[in-house]
Order: structure tokens, then sequence, then C-alpha cells
């Protein structure tokens, strides 16, 4: 019982080991090979039965035929018997004439089956006898079995098991095997009747004929007993005698007529009885093992490899079928493993319908989850940009102040001139930086943008640098991002100018390359080393992120994070800088047309 | 990784299914002899000029024959008990590819002899006379067989030397019978005389003693023939030493079941063709008188019946 229990435990952990297409095949193909080999049992089962019942019937057929010779044999020598005694011995006063020509006559006719015809008074002396007249000295027939179960039983034919002819003195043909049919007749004697016994003696040879006639087949054979197990007739008779061979006889001579199984000497065989009328002889057919099992040998021979066949066959086409059925599953397994690494996969839909279902389901996922993903991650751009932007609109409210002080003190002094221009260029300035809330703008704006800026730092600054702005042909009728100049001027202004010696230039430079709107911001300021320059657009540098606090407050971290985020990673700044020397700013974009500008202007508000 | 293993472990059962269905089909046919199964050939080799005295025997050689698949070429001689004429038959045999021999010995040292003196092995079966190089002897225990024939001439003696004819003195199973015989016989205070023939006029012993069928038969033939007032006691089951035993002609006789004899002989031969160790046992044998010989027993044994 445990190890049933182990055996499923195991399976079960395997099972749980094994794929799908494993589990599929393997179950199919053990339940096929089962119901193959089930099948081919039972259809073999079949045919053996069929092939011993063949047998039998076979066996009684042959006994039946048998049968029907030997009784036809038996019957001819009643009929002589009684022939002798209605027409012969009737027919004879015996004090009057002889017996034996009449006897002589039928033995003639009957020689084949005769060995000779005999009457004896009551007491044994002979009467009449054929072919041989003189008895043996010192045989007493009245001692003989046939002789005086005859005298016991009058009514009666009697039939002696086979004996040797010891009558009758033979020169010619001395000991020959008989079966002696015996009766109690009335002999007449000057009238008056007494009793005697009629002795026919059949050649055994006859029995033994029709019984040798009679073959089995196949190693079967059919032997002839009496009542008592008595041998009468066996193909190996005289082997038995000797002893050299064993017969089941004793047994058979208790079975029933029809068909028995039985073991003997350790091996089965089928034994067919027939009971002989008359005589209570049976005749007994013996069919040994393989004449029932050689077919059936011969058919599993046959059936085997049709079996082992089938289930290659169905083994191969289970794998295959599992392979086509599984295959699309573990596809898809393979597409969600993936996708748990992060990898962009292409589910693919295949397989039979309910697969196609779920690979549809899960690539409908997992499109959704993308564009959940991207939802989130265009929100999260949306609002960092805002915050950016929401940065970069807000006006330092100390340039503003420093701006409009500038403006009471060129006013108060009585350079209207010059503060009606910072005015103008500081109205101007606001302008372009509402620019009707768009955020993409002319590049032409955003470089006046920058020229107003400059032309009010200019003033405030009195002229300690001077700026060139321009943009070179084939930047005409692009557009840029919004304010994305002016922080990088503060930061020329305030780093590159504020504290350097002698006439500062700050240059800006609007220029194609390829698909590219580049602007370079350059100025021939204090510099920095390429380092500290680098680090000026690492968000994780505080200083780069929070920008400087003597600019506009909008830094050039800040700057690079809007190009990007809002036109990809392709973008941004590039800082160029050595100490003493002055910087460079590059400002990669897209060179965007108006219709470009509109798209994206729609996309980013 | 899994997946590879599963296809290895799929190719292997599609591999042993295929290799199942090509030896199911291939192993029946590597089993199936084309060929029918050789025949042996078996020669018998008799002592006497005809096979009358042996035709019981040679029944039971031909269905053991005919059971095992062997054929037979009986041989006897131009002159009873030549020995040198049967050294000469088993020479041509044994050259001519017999696989086997059964021999009813004239000399059996001669035989064995010549039988050593050939190339390769050659078994053979004695019906008579145990020798040390034979195969196997299909005969009765020859030594008891003397000392109970012997007995049986005891019961009935009532005086007089006893008459022991040496009727083959190269055989040693006739002269070991012979010999229990007289052992026994001159242990029991009877007088015996041994004599190589019977005398050709007039037989004065009154017990006759034959170890041999052919000697037991023409010691039963003269005493028919002349009315010689010799009780015989011999040995042997033919129809004629029959006939003579049922008349009183010979007072009592050893016998044996020949057709067993030659049945045993043949099957033992086979055996030892085929390699087979073994040999066999004495055959059981009884003493029988006139009286005896239609019990239903000795019918089965003196009278075989055969299909």
């Amino acid at each position: 019982m445990s190890f049933f229990r182990n055996l499923a435990r195991k399976w079960a952990e395997n099972y749980r080991k094994m794929n799908i297409q494993m589990v599929i095949s393997l179950s199919f193909t053990l339940v096929a090979a089962a119901g193959i080999l089930i099948m081919g049992l039972s259809l073999f089962w079949r045919f053996s039965a069929a092939n011993r019942q063949s047998v039998a019937e076979n066996s009684q057929r042959i006994l039946a035929q048998a049968n029907l010779n030997l009784d036809s044999y038996l019957r001819r020598m009643m009929r002589i018997s009684d022939t002798v005694y209605y027409r012969v011995i009737k027919n004879t006063d015996l004090a009057q004439g002889s017996l034996t020509p009449s006897m002589n006559l039928l033995y003639e006719e009957n020689r084949d089956a005769l060995v000779s015809l005999a009457v004896f008074d009551s007491r044994g002396a002979p009467v009449s006898s054929v072919p041989l007249s003189t008895l043996k000295p010192g045989v007493s027939p009245s001692g003989e079995d046939w002789f005086l179960t005859a005298t016991r039983s009058m009514e009666n034919f009697h039939f002696s098991t086979p004996h040797v002819q010891n009558l009758f003195d033979d020169p010619d043909r001395p000991y020959r095997w008989v079966v002696s049919l015996s009766r109690h007749v009335q002999l007449t004697r000057d009238g008056s009747t007494q009793g005697g016994i009629l002795l026919v003696d059949m050649s055994f040879a006859g029995i033994e004929q029709v019984c040798r006639d009679a073959a089995l087949g196949d190693g079967g054979y059919l032997y002839l007993i009496d009542g008592d197990g008595e041998l009468i007739y066996h193909p190996r008779q005289q082997l038995i005698y000797t002893g050299l061979l064993e017969e089941n006889n004793l047994t058979a001579a208790g079975y029933k007529d029809g068909s028995h199984m039985e073991q003997f000497q350790g091996q089965p065989r089928l034994v067919t009885v027939k009971t002989v009328g008359y005589t209570g002889w049976k005749l007994v057919g013996v069919a040994p093992e393989r004449s029932w099992t050689a077919g059936s040998l011969q058919l599993f021979q046959f059936a085997l490899p049709l079996v082992l066949f089938s289930i290659f066959l169905m083994a191969f086409l289970n794998f295959h079928i599992s392979a086509r059925i599984s295959d699309p599953i573990r596809q898809l397994e393979r597409s969600i493993k993936e996708l748990e690494r992060g990898w962009d996969v292409d589910i693919q839909e295949a397989g039979c319908y309910e697969v196609r279902q779920l690979a549809h389901a899960v690539r409908s996922m997992v499109s959704t989850m993308h564009h959940l993903m991207d939802d989130i991650i265009e929100q999260e751009g949306q609002k960092r940009r805002s915050e950016l932007e929401v940065l970069q609109s807000q006006i330092n409210p100390h340039f503003l102040y420093n701006t409009l002080d500038s403006v009471i003190w060129m006013t108060e002094s009585g350079r209207q001139e010059e503060a009606v221009q910072m005015v103008t260029s500081l109205a101007r300035f606001f302008r372009i930086s509402l620019s009707k809330g768009k955020n993409i703008i002319p590049l032409s704006d955003e470089l006046e943008h920058g020229r107003h800026y400059m032309t009010i730092q200019e003033i405030r600054f009195k002229n300690t640098f001077s700026t060139e702005i321009r943009s070179l042909p084939g930047t005409e009728g692009l557009y840029c991002l919004k304010l994305t100049l002016q922080p990088l001027l503060e930061n020329a202004i305030y780093h590159g100018m504020a504290s350097a010696e002698g006439e500062g230039k700050i240059t800006v430079t609007a220029y194609r390359e390829g698909e590219d709107l580049l602007i370079d911001v350059s100025d021939n300021g204090l510099g920095m080393r390429p380092e500290v320059a680098a680090s000026l657009l690492d968000p994780s540098v505080p200083s780069a992120a929070s920008g400087s606090s003597s600019g506009s407050g909008i830094g050039v971290c800040n700057v690079h994070q809007r190009i990007q985020l809002t036109f990809g990673e392709k973008y941004g700044l590039t800082l160029f800088s050595e100490p003493d020397e002055g910087t460079l700013v590059r400002i990669r974009l897209p060179a965007l047309t108006r219709e470009a500008a509109q798209l994206l202007q729609g996309d980013v508000l | 990784m899994k997946t590879r293993k599963n296809d290895l472990i799929q190719g292997i059962i599609l591999v042993v299914l295929a290799l199942s269905v090509l030896l199911s089909l291939l192993i029946p046919q590597l089993f199936r002899s084309e060929a029918p199964p050789q025949r042996l050939s078996l020669s018998v080799l008799l002592r006497d000029e005809d096979s009358a005295g042996w035709s019981t025997a040679r029944q039971g050689m031909e269905q053991a024959a005919d059971e095992l698949g062997a054929e037979l070429r009986f041989l006897t001689l131009a002159s009873s008990g030549n020995s040198a004429e049967q050294a000469e038959s088993l020479r041509r045999e044994v050259e001519e590819g017999a696989d086997a021999l059964v021999v009813v010995p004239a000399d059996p040292l001669s035989l064995t002899q010549t039988l050593d003196q050939l190339p390769g092995h050659c078994p053979m079966v004695s019906l008579e006379s145990p020798v040390g190089s034979f195969s196997g002897v299909a005969a009765p225990d020859n030594d008891l067989l003397g000392r109970q024939l012997a007995q049986a001439l005891f019961l009935d003696w009532d005086g007089g030397a006893v008459l022991l004819w040496d009727s083959s003195p190269a055989s040693t199973g006739v002269s070991a019978r012979l010999m229990a015989a007289r052992e026994t016989l001159e242990g029991l205070g009877v007088p015996t005389e041994t004599v190589s023939a019977l005398p050709e006029e007039n037989v004065s012993h009154r017990w006759v003693m034959a170890f041999e069928p052919s000697a037991t038969r023409q010691a039963a033939d003269r005493n028919s023939r002349q009315e010689l007032p010799f009780s015989l006691y011999g040995v042997g089951t033919s129809t004629a030493i029959i006939i003579h035993l049922e008349k009183g002609v010979i007072s009592a006789l050893a016998a044996w079941n020949d057709y067993a004899a030659g049945y045993l002989a043949v099957r033992q031969a086979v055996s030892a063709a085929q390699g087979e160790k073994g040999g066999l046992e004495p055959l059981p044998f009884s003493i029988l008188r006139g009286e005896d010989i239609y019990e239903p027993e000795n019918q089965k044994l003196l009278f075989p019946v055969t299909s």
C-alpha cells in the first residue's frame, strides 16, 4: 500500500515538474498504449479461446467419424454373429448336420475381419469352428472370460479386450491379437435345445485400422479404452505395455462424453471422449497444448509488431500534436517571462482558439499596460515640464527691481532716451516671454527675446560687455522652445562677464546642422574647468538643479532637462569651457518647421 | 533547457518503440530455421545371417527412429557370429558417415578396437554385451539372468549333468550369462559341462542351457525334430521360440521385451549422436514357462502390438 502511495507521490512531484507538452504527450501515449495492449490481449485471448474451441470441435468431429466407423465395424461383427446364430445354429440340428459348412462360408465372406468363428457347448467343448478346428492341448474354453461372461449374461453381446488368440493351433499365423465377441446361443440336438456359446474372434487389426485412420493432427492422437480404462488401442500401445510410456487412460475412463482439459505429466492437453455404442468402450482424442497454441503463437508473432507499431505511431502523433498544442502556450510563457524581465516583446497569437484568445488577452493587457505606463511617463514628463516652465516663467524679481530701478535712475538723471529704450526692451521682453501662452515660438522671436534681455543688461552693466546675436542662413522660419536662450545669457553675464576684466563679449549664433537647429552661446569670460562644466548639466548636483541664485533663477540644467523632456534624449545642452578662455554652451534642438511646431505645440500643450 | 530535455525523452521513447517494432519483426525470423532438421543416419549391425530373430527389436527400433527423426540401415552377416565381417561392416558404415551404431556384437572387444582405430567419434550402443567404450547397453542384467535361469532349471533338476552351450564365446554378454548360470548350478551342487556346440549326433545330457536366442532356437528345433530327451532352458522372445515354449520343447525361458530393447537402443544412439550423456538401465526380464505365456502381462511382453 505504501509502495503505491510513494509511487503516487513521486508521480505527483514529477507531474509538477513536467511541462504541459510532456504531460499531454505522455498521458495520451500511456492511455493509448494501455488501450492498444488491452485490445490486443483481448483479441489474442479470444483467438486462443476460439482456437481451442476449434480444436475441441475438430476432435469431436473426428471422434464422431471414428465412432461411426467403429460402430459400423462392430455392427458387422454383430451381424455375423446374428447370421451364425439365426441362420445357421437355429436351423441346424446338430444330430443331423454340421454347422461348419455354413460357418465356413460366412468366414470366407468376412475373412478380412475375422480370425475365427467357433461354437462351444455349455461345458466348453467345441461344437464347430472355422477356419481352425484343432484346439491347443490343455486349453479350457469354459474357463475363459468371454465364455464365463456370455454364460452369465445370456441376452447380450460381450466384447472382450484385445488378447492373443489362444484356443486354436494356427501354424501359419500363431499368436494373433483378437477381440472376442461372445454370446449365449441355443443349440439343437435331436430336437432338444441346449445352451452353448458362440465366439466370433475379430482381428484386432480391423479395430486398429479404424482408429489409426482417425488422425487428429498437430501431435494429437486417438486411443480406445474399455469401460474400466483398459487400453484396447493406442498408437504407441507397445511402448505403454513395455512401461516406456504412460497414458492417462484410467482417468479418461471416468470422463463423460465431451471435451475436457487435463494436466498429464505436467502438460495441459485437451481430451475429447466419445462412448462407443454396445460395448461401453470409449474413444479418447488427445490434443496437446501446441495444437491450439501454435496458431496463437503465430498470431502473437504477427500481432506484436502491429501493436508495437501502433503504439509507436500513437506516441509519434501524440508528441507531434501535443507540441502543436503546447508550443504557443510555451511561447506565451516565454513572452511573459521576457516581459517580466522588462524586455519589449511582441506576443504572437498562434495555436488553437483558446490559446489564441489567451495570447490576445495577454497582448491586450500588455498593450494597455504599455499605454498606461506611457501615460504615466508622459504625465510625469508633463508635470516636470510644467514645473520647469513655471520656474522658467518666473522672472527674477531682483532682475525686475534692478531694471525698474535703473529706469528710475535714468529718468531722474535725464537720460530719458536710455530709459525709454530700457522700458521698451523690458516690455518686448515680457511680451515674448508670454507669447500668448505658446511654448514653441519662432527662432527669430527667441533671438529677439535674447536681444531685449541683453539690451537691458548692457544698460545696467554700463556696456561693460557687448553682445552679438545672429542667425545663419537656413534657420529662417524655424521654431524653437521658448526661453532657452535667456537663462544661458544670464549665466554668461553673471558667471562669465560680471567678474571679468576687460571688454566682455557674448556671441549667440543660430545655425542649422542637418535636421537639427543649433544655437551656440559663447562668452570670453572666466570659463571653468571641463568637469565643472559637465556637472552643471547633472541634476543630481544641487547647484545645477536649482540654478544660480545670482542669475534669473533658472538654471542651465533646467533648460537642458526641459529640452530633453520635450524633444528626447538626443537633444539638450552641451558645455565646452576652459578656465580663462570662456565658455561655449551649445543648444541642440530639432529643426522645427511651422507645421511641426504647430503639431508639437498641440502635443506639448 | 527543459524543452530540450523533454525532446530528448520523447526521442528516446520513439527510438525504443521503433527498435521494439524492428526486433519483434526480426527475432522470429532469426529463430526460424530455414532448413528442415537433418535426419540422423543410424546403422544396425546384427550378429546373425538374418534379422528374423530380431523382428520385435526391429519394430521397437523403427518406432524410436520414427519418433526421433532417424533413418535406420539394418545389416546382417553372411555367416552368423563372424566378428571379422562385422568389424568390416562397422568400419564401412562409420566411413560412410553413420551418425551412430546399434550392434548385436559377435565380438564386442574386436568391435571396440575397430571403432577406436577409426577417426572421429561414432557412438555405439550394444543390444547385448556391455563393453567399456560403448555408449550404452540395451540388455538385461546378464549375470542376474544367468543365475535366475539356472535356478529355474534347478527347480526341475532331478540329477545329471547340465550341458551349458557357449554358442558365442566372444560375446561377453552371453559369456556372462553362462558363467553366472554355471556358478549358480555348481553352487547348488549341480554338475555342468560347457560345450561350444551341441553334439552332432546324440545329446546324452538331460539338461541343456542356451544363452542366446539363436542358440536357444537351434537347440529347440533339434529337440523338437529329433525328439531328444533333454529339457531346454534358453533365452529369447521370437515367435518360433515361444511356440517351442508353449509346446514344452523349452522348459523355461528368460524373456525380456525386445521391443523395448530396440526402442531404447535407438533412442540412446540418437541421444549419444546429439552429444548427450547418460547410459541405460538394465532391462527387466522374466523367467517364463509354457503355461505362463497367455497371462495378460506376458502377452504384452511376448507378442507386441504395433501399429
